[in-house]
Order: structure tokens, then C-alpha cells, then sequence
């Protein structure tokens, strides 16, 4: 249960070490980092910029297919 | 969509690395694990060799065979294991203190005798794993433990030892740059000889809080304001640029595959047309007209993009311009223009007065 979907990523609790690259990095701010996880706000333009620049393999975007 | 095939190269059952909260390590493990899955290497034809340092860690998480070396002795190992194995690809994974200060004296002495071996040096500027004491690549008039009103040595310029003889390979990129980084891993894997690819990496934990730095992401920022990139194959790179520098040894057999390569070039260049910016802007998606984008001196036919469907531009982008500038901010990489069918080349000013 420790990979958690949100409404267009897919979060890794356990690889995640809470860097927040990838809240700072969203040109969009759909990211936020609330009460030790990472949330999702809506407006999220698929850019894959958080799953680019996260160290830890730890956020990645879905497949069209998958959402 | 993301090809995520680069993580069968990872032991993923090993994960979360040991690295610090945004360190650039991970980020120079993943891209390097890209560069190679897009080579096809494997663990059947490549080795992994590295140092002490954090940056030593990566050739654990690796899944390929790796040899993890005594201090500064990364550089040896690789150059044994060519010299035995010809047909392996071998990389080394290092840290600037690992390779530059205890193993300087063998960089040295590798780079000139050039064995094919491609070196991933994370360059971050500080001594990370023994708790931030100052480097060999430390700037001057940077505070560290070991040195708290500043730094008042001159750095170790691996810019301009590693472009010294004549053939070599050094390529200066950092983690922000994902795309510049990118394209530095896939030529120095392609490079035959000692290719050098120094990444400028973040150390938060023990350099960047120092240095008044909250987040990475405010590091990778204050690469970005630091360094900027050169475009193009250079003699040399200043030491806030960031680019590839490659110089060919002067032997016959490289001469005449040179100009097979121009052949080659010419016959592709009969089957297009060559447009100068002027005629390029008449494509611009009015009126029925085809629209026309310019890139790294090629003109690409994007019609069919649903993006620039019925209105003349896409958010920033306009059509019938030469985009090669814009690349670079756009949150995509350049692959998105090679899925579009290359109509033509574009004249360069200069030729068109001729």
C-alpha cells in the first residue's frame, strides 16, 4: 500500500525522502507537500517534470491508459 | 510517455538509496541508468567501477557487475579490466574528491595513456561523505567546516587539465540541466577513448544549509545562474560554462571515415529543400499552408501535431520560426520534434547573401 496514486501521480511513500524537488519544481504548483506527504491539486499538465528531476524514482506520472 | 525500462538496470529491492534528502547522486544514478538502456548496454557487455564517497554507493545500486575500488583507485581498476576485456564497456562512477585530490595522480596518468573507459565524476564541490570539509574543486571563498571565512585556495580546474592533449573528451553539465545532461552521457558513452563527463551536483546536507540554501531545488537555481551552456563541439570550456569538449587525434583511418560520413550527409540533403527564415515564415498554418517549425538547422513538416491544429501558435510557440532556442525552457525534450517527418534545412544568414 505504500504506492499511493493521486489524480495524475503515482507517489512512493517508502522511496520518498521528502526533498520536495518536485513541489518546487511543478511550473503549475499542482504539487504540495501537506502533513509529511505529497498531494496533488487539481491542474496538472502532464509535463513530467517532477518525475525528470526526483532523485529517488519515487513520483511518477500515469500512462494515459492507466488514469 | 516516459520509456521507465532504465530500472531493470537498478536494484530496485535496495531502494531508497542511502543518499541524503535531494542529493544529486540519485539524480546522476537515473540518468546514467537512462543513457545506457538507450545504448542497449547491459549487464552481459558492461562494468561499473567506482571510488570511496557517497558517489562510490552507485555502483551498488547498479545491476551490473561492479567493482567497488580503494580510494582514488577507480581509474586502475577500470583501465585493468579494459586492458584484460576489450569487449566490455566500462564505466566508472565517482566523486571529484574520489577522483581529483587522492586519485588525481592516476586521472593524470589515465588521460594520457586514453584507454576507452567513460568516467561519471559527481563534482559536488565538497568533500560530502566525511562531513563538508573543503575540496579540490571547492571555489575560492566558499565556507566550509575547514574553512570558515572562506576558501583561499585556488580550485582544481578539470576544465583545463582534461583538455590539455590533443584526443579527449570532457563534457562539464550539472543536474538541472536535465536534457544537456542527457545528451553529455549519451556522447561520452559513445566516445572511443577517456571520456570525462564532470557533473556539477548539489550536496545540501553539508554544503548547500551552509551556504544559506533551504532546498535543492534553490541549489539547482543557483547552478542555473552560475553556469549557462555553449552550444556546439568546443577546444575548451571556460569555468562557467557548461558544454562538450571533444578533439579528435590526428590519424588517417578516422580522416576517411570522416568523409564517408559527409557522403552520406550530402545524399540526405539532395531530397530537401532549403529554406531561409524569411520563406520559413510563410508556413506558418494559415490559409491551408503546411506548418513549418525550424531546428538545429533542420525544418520539420508539423502538421499533424494536435497541438498546433487550426491556430497559428501553442502556447509560447510560433509556427514557422526556428525553435532550437526554445527547447531549452519547454518542459518537454527534443524527441517530441523528431517524431515529425524533416522536410528540409534552413540557410544560414550568411549563405543566403552568397
Amino acid at each position: 500500500m505504500y504506492m499511493k496514486p493521486r489524480l495524475n501521480v503515482i507517489w512512493n511513500e517508502i522511496y520518498c525522502k521528502r526533498c520536495i524537488i518536485c513541489v518546487e519544481v511543478c511550473p503549475v504548483q499542482a504539487l504540495a507537500f501537506e502533513r509529511d506527504e505529497i498531494v496533488e491539486r487539481p491542474g496538472c499538465i502532464r509535463c513530467y517534470q517532477c518525475e525528470r528531476y526526483c532523485p529517488d524514482i519515487a513520483i511518477e506520472v500515469m500512462d494515459e491508459e492507466k488514469r | 510517455m516516459i520509456d521507465r525500462s532504465y530500472k531493470k538496470l537498478l536494484k530496485l529491492n535496495r531502494f531508497p538509496h542511502t543518499w541524503c534528502p535531494g542529493c544529486g547522486i540519485g539524480a546522476v544514478l537515473k540518468n546514467v541508468a537512462i543513457g545506457l538502456k538507450e545504448l542497449g548496454w547491459n549487464e552481459q557487455n558492461t562494468t561499473v567501477v567506482s571510488g570511496i564517497g557517497c558517489s562510490g554507493r552507485m555502483a551498488g545500486y547498479m545491476n551490473l557487475d561492479a567493482v567497488h575500488t580503494p580510494h582514488g583507485r577507480a581509474l586502475t581498476a577500470a583501465e585493468a579490466i579494459k586492458t584484460v576485456r576489450p569487449d566490455l564497456n566500462v564505466i566508472v562512477l565517482s566523486g571529484d574528491g574520489d577522483l581529483g585530490s587522492i586519485g588525481g595522480n592516476h586521472l593524470l596518468h589515465t588521460f594520457r595513456r586514453n584507454p576507452d573507459i567513460t568516467v561519471f565524476c559527481n563534482d559536488n564541490e565538497i568533500y560530502g561523505l566525511t562531513g563538508g570539509q573543503a575540496g579540490p574543486t571547492t571555489p575560492e571563498g566558499t565556507k566550509t567546516i575547514t574553512s570558515p571565512r572562506g576558501e583561499h585556495h585556488q580550485p582544481l580546474r578539470l576544465n583545463r587539465i582534461l583538455t590539455a592533449k590533443s584526443p579527449c573528451f570532457y563534457a562539464r553539465t550539472t543536474v538541472y540541466h536535465v536534457n544537456h545532461f542527457k545528451t553529455c552521457i549519451r556522447e561520452a558513452l559513445l566516445y572511443k577513448g577517456f571520456s570525462f563527463v564532470d557533473i556539477i551536483s548539489d550536496c545540501i546536507e553539508l554544503n548547500g544549509r551552509r551556504l544559506g540554501f533551504k532546498t535543492a531545488h534553490q541549489m539547482f537555481k543557483w547552478f542555473d545562474e552560475r553556469f549557462h551552456i555553449v552550444e556546439g563541439v568546443r577546444d575548451h570550456l571556460e569555468n562557467d560554462e557548461l558544454g562538450i569538449v571533444k578533439k579528435e587525434a590526428e590519424v588517417e583511418v578516422k580522416a576517411e571515415a570522416k568523409t564517408e560520413v559527409e557522403g552520406k550527409l550530402e545524399v540526405l540533403i539532395e531530397g530537401l529543400k532549403l529554406l531561409t527564415l524569411e520563406e520559413l515564415k510563410h508556413f506558418d498554418g494559415t490559409n491551408g499552408k503546411p506548418i513549418y517549425i525550424g531546428y538545429k538547422g533542420n525544418v520539420y513538416d508539423i502538421s499533424a501535431s494536435p497541438l498546433f491544429q487550426g491556430e497559428k501558435r501553442m502556447r509560447c510557440h510560433i509556427a514557422g520560426k526556428d525553435l532550437t532556442r526554445d527547447i531549452e525552457t519547454a518542459p518537454h525534450g527534443e524527441d517530441l520534434v523528431y517524431h515529425f517527418p524533416m522536410v528540409g534545412r534552413l540557410k544560414v544568414k550568411a549563405e543566403a547573401e552568397k
